[in-house]
C-alpha cells in the first residue's frame, strides 16, 4: 500500500508538463467547466428570475428537482454524442461533433436544472411583505426585481451558482467517454490500460478539482451573504444545502 | 488483436446473467452438449452464434456462455471445463501463453499447438479471417496522399493525425511498433475509443487523418474506407480459431472437427467485416446474422 | 444521420421489441445494486446515526466525513477503489454506499430531533425506557422525514447505478456504455429513459410505502422533496 502511494506520488512528479499533463488537461477541464456554467446561468437563471418574481413556475421546480435527481448524467453525456455528430453533420465549421461539443452540451443541460431551481427559489423566497413595502413605495416590478429581490435573493442563487459549478466539475470528468481530453482521461486511460497508478492519480486530481471548485465558490458564497438574512432565506426556501454528485 | 474492448472484468455477477440467458438459449438436438463460451464483444458474439448454430442444425445441444468478460476470464473458463469451446485469435493467443507469433499464419498456429498442447488444450483448423490492427484512412485521403501501404505513410511524417485506443501509445503493436518498424512519426495522438463511433466519427469528420481500427471492423466497408497494408508484417497472424480441451475434441469425434473446420475455412476477413457492420452499425442481432450466414453458406436451411 | 451510407433513425423501437428479456435483465440487475446500496446504506447510517444522537460532539464530523464522500465526484470515487478492490460488485457497492451516508445519516438525525419534546417528556414521564422510547414514540414519529431521506437517496442511487457500468457493472448503464460503443442511439435512451423510470418508480413506490408506515405523515415536518 505504502509502495502505491509512493507509485502514485512519483507519477505526480513526472506528469506535469506537456499535451498529458495535468497543467493542460486542468485547462481543459476549466474551461469547459467555465463555459457550460456560464451559457446554462445565461439560459435558466433569467427565466428563473422573472418567473420567481411572478410567483409562478413553482410545479416546474418541483419537477426540476426530481427530474435533475433521477436523470443519470452518464446517460446524458452518452446520449449528447450522437447528437452533436449529427449537428456537426449539417453545420460546416464542426468537424465532427466529438470532444468538446458533446460533453459540453451535455453539461450544459445537467446545469440548468439546479440554476433555475436556486435562481427561482431565491427570489420567490424573499418576504412578500418586503415586495408589498416596495410597491407601496411606488417601485415598479422591474425595480423591484433588481433592487430588492435580487439582492435579497443572492445568498440562495450563490449557493444555487456553487452546487452546479461542483456538479459541472465533477461531472466533465464523463468527456473522456466522447474524446474530450481534460482530467477524465488518467482515469479512463488508466483503466483501459489497467494502469492503477494513472487511475488512482486521475481520481486524485477530480476530486481535488471537485473540492477546489467549491471552497473557491463558498468563499465568495460567504462573502455576499450576510449571516442572518441567509439563515432566514434558505430555511423559508426550504433549500438544501447539498452538493451533488458527479 | 485488440485487448478486451470493455474496461473491466466482469465476474460471478457476468456469469450468473449469462447462466440465466443460456438456461433460455440451450440447444434444441439431444445429441452431446457443447458449450461455447465467448468474451464480449459483437465479433465473438457473432462468431459463437455461427458454431452453436451449425451444432445445433447438427443435432447436438450446445450451452451458450457468452459475454463471460475478456480473456482473462474466458480463458480459464476453458480450462476448468466451464467452457468446452471459444474461438480465439492465433496471435494473440500465442503471446498470451507465452510464445512469440510472427506475421506467417502457419508458423503462428503451428507454434500455438506446440504452446497450448502441454495443457491439453488444442486447436481447430485456423480460418482465414483476421482481426488484427491496422491503419485506415478515407477512401479521399488515399487518393490525394497517394496511400496503399502503411509504409506510403512514411512520406508524410510529421503531418499527419492518428487517432486510435487510448491504450495505443503503450502497446508494442500500436503506436510504438508502427513508429519502430515503419519509421512512422505523426504530428499528434488522439486518444479516441476501441475502433468504436468516436474513431470513426474523428476520422469522417477530419480530426484525424488516420485511425488504428481492425482489419474486420465493419465501419470499413461501410464507409468505404481503405485499409492500408500491412507491407512489413508489424502485425503477427490472426486468424480465429476454435480452441478446444483435448477431450473434448477426442470424445466428440472427427465427424464433429470436420463439421467445425469446414465452417471456419469458409468465414474470411471480408465476410467478417461485413457481419460485424451488420452487427454493429444495422444493429441486426448476432442470432439473425448467424443464422442468415450459414443459410447462405448452405449449412442449414 | 448517414453512417455507412444508410440514413438511420434515432430511435428503433424494432429493436425494444427483440430485446426485453435482455432489458428486463438489467432492470433486475440495476434494482439489485440499488437495493444492495440502500439497504447496507440504512444499517450503517442508523448506526451512525445512533452514535450522533447519542454523543452530540461526533454529529459534526460524522457530518463532514460524509459530506466529504458526497463531494468527490462518482468517477472519482470509484476509480480510488478500482486499484484496491478491482472491478469488482464490491468496488461498486462501497461507492454507492458511501453516497447514501450523507442524506440518510442527515434524514435519521433530522427526523429524530424534530420530534416534538413534549411528547418525548410524555412518554418519559410514562415510564417508557430509552429502547421503548426510541422504537415507539422517536423513530415513528421521524418515519416521515426518515423515509423523505430515503426516498432521495434511492432517486440519486439508480442514477449513480449507471456509472458502474464503467467498472463492469452497470445495470441499465450497461446499454448506454455499449451503446455509446457502437453508436447505437437507441441503446442509450433506452438506458437513460429507463434508469429515470426507474427512479420515478422507486420513488412511488417509497411514498406508498410511507403512507402505510406512517400514516399520520405530519406535513410541516416534510423536508423539501
Amino acid at each position: 500500500m505504502i509502495d502505491f502511494l509512493g507509485e502514485v506520488v512519483s507519477w505526480f512528479g513526472d506528469n506535469w508538463w506537456g499535451p498529458t499533463g495535468i497543467v493542460w488537461r486542468s485547462r481543459q477541464h476549466f474551461e469547459l467547466s467555465g463555459a457550460a456554467l456560464i451559457t446554462a446561468a445565461v439560459l435558466a437563471m433569467p427565466p428563473a428570475a422573472w418567473l420567481g418574481h411572478r410567483g409562478r413556475g413553482t410545479g416546474l421546480v418541483t419537477a426540476l428537482v426530481n427530474a435533475g435527481r433521477a436523470i443519470p448524467t452518464f446517460g446524458i453525456v452518452a446520449l449528447a454524442l450522437p447528437i452533436t455528430i449529427r449537428i456537426a453533420d449539417v453545420v460546416p465549421w464542426m468537424s465532427s461533433g466529438i470532444g468538446f461539443p458533446a460533453i459540453y452540451v451535455a453539461l450544459v443541460a445537467l446545469a440548468l436544472p439546479p440554476l433555475f431551481i436556486h435562481t427561482h427559489t431565491g427570489i420567490l423566497s424573499v418576504s412578500t411583505d418586503v415586495v408589498e413595502a416596495a410597491t407601496g413605495l411606488g417601485m415598479t416590478p422591474r425595480q423591484i426585481l433588481q433592487r430588492i429581490e435580487l439582492p435579497l435573493a443572492v445568498p440562495v442563487i450563490m449557493t444555487g451558482i456553487r452546487v452546479t459549478a461542483v456538479q459541472v466539475v465533477a461531472t466533465a470528468p464523463l468527456g473522456a467517454l466522447v474524446a474530450h481530453n481534460a482530467l477524465g482521461r488518467f482515469i479512463i486511460d488508466g483503466f483501459a490500460v489497467r494502469d492503477s497508478v494513472r487511475v488512482f492519480a486521475g481520481a486524485v486530481l477530480v476530486a481535488a478539482a471537485a473540492l477546489l471548485t467549491d471552497a473557491v465558490f463558498g468563499a465568495v458564497e460567504r462573502r455576499l451573504t450576510p449571516r442572518t438574512r441567509s439563515e432566514s432565506a434558505t430555511r423559508r426556501s426550504g433549500v438544501r444545502n447539498t452538493t451533488a454528485v458527479g | 488483436m485488440r485487448t478486451s474492448r470493455r474496461s473491466g472484468a466482469v465476474g460471478a455477477i457476468a456469469i450468473a446473467v449469462a447462466l440465466l440467458a443460456s438456461a433460455c438459449g440451450g440447444g434444441s438436438g439431444d445429441g452431446p452438449t457443447v458449450t461455447i463460451g465467448s468474451t464480449n464483444f459483437g465479433e465473438q458474439l457473432i462468431l459463437g452464434e455461427i458454431y452453436a448454430q451449425v451444432l445445433e442444425a447438427e443435432g447436438y445441444t450446445v450451452e451458450r456462455r457468452f459475454n463471460l468478460g475478456d480473456r482473462d476470464i474466458v480463458a480459464p473458463a476453458l480450462r476448468d471445463g466451464e467452457i468446452d469451446l471459444m474461438v480465439e485469435y492465433t496471435g494473440s493467443l500465442l503471446t498470451y501463453e507465452g510464445g512469440t507469433p510472427s506475421s506467417d499464419s502457419d508458423a503462428t498456429y503451428a507454434a500455438l499447438i506446440a504452446a497450448l498442447g502441454p495443457q491439453e488444450l488444442s486447436a481447430l483448423d485456423y480460418g482465414p479471417a483476421q482481426d488484427k490492427n491496422g491503419l485506415v484512412v478515407t477512401a479521399e485521403t488515399a487518393q490525394a496522399l497517394g496511400l496503399a501501404t502503411v509504409s506510403d505513410l512514411a512520406a508524410h511524417n510529421g503531418t499527419l493525425i492518428f487517432g486510435g485506443p487510448p491504450e495505443c501509445p503503450e502497446r508494442p503493436l500500436c503506436l510504438p511498433g508502427y513508429e519502430e518498424v515503419y519509421g512512422l512519426e505523426f504530428a499528434d495522438f488522439l486518444p479516441l475509443d476501441v475502433g468504436g463511433p468516436l474513431t470513426v466519427a474523428a476520422l469522417a469528420g477530419g480530426d484525424i487523418d488516420v485511425a488504428l481500427l481492425f482489419t474486420s471492423d465493419g465501419v470499413i466497408a461501410a464507409r468505404g474506407l481503405v485499409l492500408l497494408e500491412d507491407d512489413m508484417g508489424l502485425q503477427p497472424a490472426e486468424n480465429i480459431v476454435p480452441v478446444l480441451r483435448q477431450e473434448v475434441i477426442d470424445a466428440h469425434g472427427q465427424d464433429f472437427v470436420d463439421l467445425i473446420n469446414r465452417v471456419s475455412a469458409l468465414i474470411t476477413t471480408a465476410e467478417l467485416r461485413e457481419l460485424n457492420k451488420r452487427y454493429g452499425i444495422d444493429a441486426v442481432d448476432a442470432e439473425v446474422l448467424a443464422r442468415e450466414w450459414l443459410q447462405a453458406n448452405g449449412f442449414v436451411d | 444521420m448517414i453512417v455507412g451510407g444508410t440514413e438511420r433513425p434515432f430511435f428503433r423501437w424494432d429493436w425494444v421489441g427483440s430485446h426485453v428479456g435482455e432489458i428486463l435483465e438489467r432492470v433486475l440487475e440495476h434494482l439489485v445494486l440499488t437495493g444492495i446500496a440502500i439497504g447496507v446504506g440504512l444499517i450503517i447510517s442508523a448506526l451512525l446515526a445512533g452514535l450522533a444522537l447519542r454523543y452530540r460532539r461526533t454529529y459534526g464530523p460524522i457530518t463532514w466525513l460524509s459530506a466529504g464522500l458526497y463531494a468527490i465526484p462518482s468517477l472519482a470515487l470509484f476509480a480510488f477503489l478500482v486499484p484496491i478492490t478491482g472491478f469488482t460488485m464490491l468496488t461498486a457497492q462501497i461507492g454507492l454506499v458511501s453516497y447514501t451516508l450523507l442524506i440518510l445519516v442527515r434524514s435519521i438525525v433530522t427526523g429524530i430531533d424534530g420530534v416534538d419534546p413534549a411528547i418525548r417528556e410524555a412518554a418519559v414521564g410514562l415510564g417508557y425506557s430509552r429502547r421503548r422510547l426510541l422504537l415507539e414514540v422517536e423513530l415513528p414519529l421521524a418515519m416521515p422525514v426518515i423515509l423523505t431521506g430515503i426516498r432521495v437517496t434511492a432517486v440519486t442511487t439508480v442514477g449513480l447505478v449507471t456509472i458502474t457500468a464503467l467498472i463492469g457493472r452497470g445495470g441499465l448503464g450497461f446499454f448506454i456504455l455499449r451503446g455509446l460503443g457502437r453508436f447505437f442511439e437507441t441503446e442509450i435512451i433506452v438506458g437513460t429513459v429507463l434508469s429515470v423510470a426507474l427512479a420515478a418508480a422507486l420513488d412511488g413506490l417509497l411514498v406508498v410505502v410511507g403512507r402505510m408506515v406512517a400514516p399520520w405523515t405530519d406535513r410541516r415536518s416534510r423536508v423539501g422533496a
